[in-house]
């Protein structure tokens, strides 16, 4: 009944079946703030979500950790409720609640079975607009946050991402991270988190979102019902951001020396969000390192087996986020691994690629595209950049057509724009003993000792 | 804000067929994205390996993807992602997976791939290969277990939870001096052992039909012989722990942290529910119980966390807390303790509910993907050989009320049957180690 199998080559695909972007509503409500909602009924669960411009851009250097302290208090109390309060009644919808800012954004987002979903807009509503930082929250906070920036000094690949920022930033805003430190943290007060709050979370600057199993036109109607009244303050003015002055090839190593393996790094600054190169670069990383049979991959891991798998990626942010490759290897290898990382990117930058590999790349980007929107929090997700970025309503409509449209020259052009192999700070997290021979001759070289081993601690505070 | 929308998840059809060679096939048709999930389960994992010869299931996962008879080395993943697909594996104690997520016109791609180094691997494997293929999984476990703060702690548990010869003793990943013994010969007779039609379940779900289904599976797997039937795993589990076995693990980390394990009812056992529902309501938000009191009110905890492994021969019920700065790690693994065991008193009705919205709720997360799916219908074919139990699920959690947590509590979660690791800074393991309890002999 079957016909002879034909397996010596791979079987043609049938007919191309369409996908388009889902729609999805834009509207303003009579206080100025803006509504994007989406429906995606594949399964019964409402993702709602605030999002402000209160990144850890809008905060001082010496506040470091501020935006995301103030984003992690938004449910620790409001003028309603207290913390235990707020965290049994998302429990009692079967709610997943997450509040937290990154570089660019503070946001607050609930996800809710929808059947609940009628009560989630005014829970969110209350989060965002009556939170009261109760002076003992903001303590409590704080010593938990100190608490991971101490778990996260035994993290190897913490280590590696920080000390390639500090490296690439210096002191500008993306050397630090977004958490703060300890000196900072010991700064930050219930007045600097209201002035925060007070400057960055009015509604009028804000975006509301919607996704999942709802009705688009309905919830712009509760919206306006819920929050179309309030008053929506003024919204932030966003700062300016300037690369880091250009740098030179040039090797940190930070010393563990029981390590079992080496945390390799090698970064410079990138582009930011709004770059028009941004799609076009993007699909040069890509088979640059930003897929399994991306070149960096396959060299460090099927060619060399010198590791379980290498990345290379650009962080683009409202400001020139960071390009960083990142991969775990083997001591003995870590030198061959940096050099051979640096002769992909320089080969991206002399040679041009070839068309088939181009294309299988393009039609990877744009192939795995509608994976992404098979939930309602990954087309939340799509919907979060768009508002974030200011990008086009009809951005991921032409999503496709733009990365298709990228070609060889195009892909030269975008490496030696923006791949500077010359600039690249190499990190590596290991025995400095071991590393430094191997790594000597790729630049100037700078060893960092590991942070101390923990100290027996003073008596925590007294439970306020 | 009506839920307007029909949520068609609760009734999609599921459809089930079984080839002459013995594969099984599992199909749900869902046109709503233009993707079809391709699924395979071997019922083949860490648990049919032996003390000595460990990683092995997971080492030949890799060589998987080295291709075979028609796919050259590397191109496994090179035609999928052409295709703007998705595709990996994974190993664990019970089974092996592979699967891919296609843009629904390569359903054919994903079929051919599977049934190639199903029916067709051995003629493409060669040394090479494997030698590449072991210096990365030594790799890979360096990264996630010997470079890896605390990295060791779950490893060291399951061998003291579990005596020498049970399948769960030792790490899926395996010790990097078996790793390093793997042959040539060893991979060829596992494959011949456990890579059958027989013993496998093939899942597709997405934008496809049953009837189209049901010809291209026969066209491309059709031919693949049936084999041997695999032996089953080689030791049946003792029924408890005996004694509680401990163990301080110095590493290099600046903040102690407790693990506990005690061994549950075997996944599909209604006390397994029981007991997913306690680790629920122990440790998954704000308002659960640990978190509540530990991280939040005690502020001795850093983090919390619980959870029930779905395996076959026995389960584990796993408790990790992470202790604050300055505070003693006996402190934290007592006030953990004292919540496990007040459960054997009952749980709040409250919270029982909570439970339920929360398990549910994680339920909708995992099948509202395809591929997620997919993998959820193989697993329920390839342990109770019934896919229905996609359905099924969330009504099991249902019956789990106050009164069956606190069975489930009161005759699994005992001091004398449980196993403790505590993870503490090098250099002062001196102190932990003199308050701790003798370690019992678990030969590792």
């Amino acid at each position: 009944m079957t016909v002879a199998t034909r397996r010596d080559a791979p079987p043609p695909p049938g007919p191309l079946r369409p996908f388009r972007f889902p729609p999805f509503v834009r509207g303003r409500l009579t206080n100025g703030l803006t509504v994007l909602a989406a429906g995606s009924p594949r399964a019964p669960l409402v993702l709602l979500s605030l999002l402000f411009p209160a990144g850890a851009e809008q905060e001082a250097v010496a506040d470091s950790g501020l935006a995301s302290l103030t984003a992690s208090l938004l449910d620790e109390g409001t003028s309603e409720r207290d913390a235990s309060q707020i965290a049994a009644a998302v429990a009692d919808l079967g709610g997943r609640l997450g509040s937290g800012a990154d570089w660019d954004v503070g946001q607050v987002q609930v996800e809710l079975l929808s059947r609940h979903a009628e009560e989630g807009l005014p829970l969110l509503t209350e989060l965002a607009t009556r939170s009261t930082f109760p002076p003992e929250e903001i303590e409590r906070q704080k010593r938990r946050r100190l608490a991971e920036l101490m778990r996260r000094r035994s993290d190897p690949s913490f280590l590696a991402d920080q000390r390639l920022l500090r490296a690439v930033y210096g002191d500008a805003p993306y050397g630090r991270t977004a958490l703060g430190d300890e000196e900072s943290l010991a700064r930050l007060d219930r007045e600097r988190v209201r002035g925060f709050f007070g400057a960055c979370y009015g509604l009028a600057g804000a975006v509301l979102i919607a996704a999942g199993d709802l009705d688009p036109e309905a919830f712009l109607g509760r919206a306006e019902a819920v929050l179309g009244g309030l008053d929506a303050g003024t919204a932030p003015g966003l700062p300016a951001h300037s690369p880091p002055p250009p740098g030179r090839l040039r090797v940190e190593i930070v010393d563990r020396p029981r390590a079992a393996q080496t945390e390799l790094r090698l970064g410079h600054a990138g582009i930011a969000r709004d770059d028009p190169d941004y799609i076009p670069l993007m699909v040069a990383n890509v088979l640059l390192g930003g897929k399994f049979t991306s070149r960096i991959n396959l060299n460090l891991r099927e060619r060399h087996g010198y590791t379980y798998g290498a990345t290379s990626r650009f962080d683009a942010r409202r400001g020139p986020g960071p390009f960083v490759v990142r991969a775990a290897v083997g001591t003995p290898v870590a030198g061959a691994a940096a050099r051979e990382v640096l002769a992909e990117i320089r080969r991206l930058r002399d040679e041009s690629v070839e068309p088939a590999e181009l294309a299988d790349t393009t039609a990877y980007v744009v192939g795995s595209f509608p994976y992404t929107l098979q939930t309602g929090s990954g087309l939340g997700d799509r919907l979060e950049t768009l508002a974030a970025y200011g990008l086009p309503d009809d951005y991921y409509d032409r999503f496709p057509a733009a990365v298709e449209a990228v070609d060889r020259e195009t892909v030269l052009a975008m490496a030696r724009r923006h791949l500077r192999p010359d600039e690249l700070v190499v990190v590596a997290v290991g025995p400095a003993d071991e590393l430094a021979p191997q790594l000597e001759g790729l630049g100037p070289l700078t060893v960092h000792a590991a942070p101390a081993a923990a100290e027996a601690e003073p008596a925590r505070d007294p439970v306020l | 804000m009506t839920a307007a929308a029909v949520t068609s998840l609760d009734n999609l059809p599921i459809e089930r067929f079984e080839l002459d060679n013995g594969l099984r096939v599992v199909v749900q048709p869902d046109r709503s994205l233009p993707l079809v999930a391709v699924n395979l389960w071997y019922h083949v994992g860490s648990k049919d390996e032996r003390p000595g010869r460990t990683g092995f299931a997971h080492l030949f996962e890799h060589m998987l993807f080295q291709g075979s008879a028609h796919v050259g080395t590397n191109d496994h993943f090179h035609y999928v992602q052409q295709a703007g697909g998705m595709a990996n594996g994974s190993t664990w104690y019970d089974r092996t997976n592979y699967y891919e997520t296609l843009p629904a016109q390569y359903l054919d791609l994903g079929l051919w791939l599977e049934s190639d180094r199903m029916g067709w691997l051995l003629p493409a494997m060669t040394q090479e290969k494997l030698d590449t293929q072991r210096e990365v999984v030594i790799n890979e476990r360096r990264q996630r277990v010997d470079n890896q703060p605390y990295g060791r702690a779950l490893e060291r548990l399951h061998e003291l939870l579990y005596p020498a010869d049970h399948p769960y003793h030792w790490p899926v990943i395996g010790y990097v001096a078996d790793i390093e013994a793997a042959t040539l010969d060893d991979v060829q007779a596992f494959f011949r052992t456990h890579y059958t039609p027989n013993n496998a379940v093939l899942t597709l779900a997405g934008d496809l039909t049953a009837g189209e289904a049901r010809r291209r599976v026969e066209h491309w797997f059709g031919e693949v012989p049936r084999g041997v039937e695999p032996p089953p795993p080689a030791v049946a589990a003792p029924a408890v722990v005996e004694g509680e076995r401990r163990e301080v693990l110095p590493d290099d980390v600046h903040l102690p942290r407790v693990y506990i394990a005690y061994r549950a009812p075997r996944y599909g056992d209604a006390g397994w529910y029981a007991a997913d529902v306690l680790a629920t309501a122990l440790a998954s938000d704000k308002s659960s119980l640990l978190f509540e009191d530990l991280v939040y009110h005690r502020q001795i905890a850093q983090d919390v966390t619980a959870y029930v492994y779905p395996t076959e021969l026995a389960a584990t019920f796993l408790l990790i807390a992470t202790a604050r700065p300055g505070v003693d790690p006996h402190e934290v693994e007592e006030a953990v303790t004292a919540h496990v065991e007040a459960a054997a008193g009952g749980l709040d009705e409250r919270r029982v509910a909570r439970a339920h919205e929360r398990v549910l709720h994680d339920y909708y997360l995992a099948v509202q993907k395809l591929d997620g799916r997919a993998d959820l219908l193989s697993q329920f074919t390839t342990v109770f050989d019934r896919p229905e139990r996609l359905f099924e699920e969330p009504e099991r959690y249902r019956r789990v009320g106050s009164a069956e947590v606190a069975a489930y509590a009161a005759e699994h979660c005992r001091r004398d049957r449980r196993a403790v690791v505590t993870v503490v800074p090098r250099g002062a393991s001196d102190r932990a180690e003199a308050e701790a309890a003798p370690a019992a002999g678990a030969g590792a």
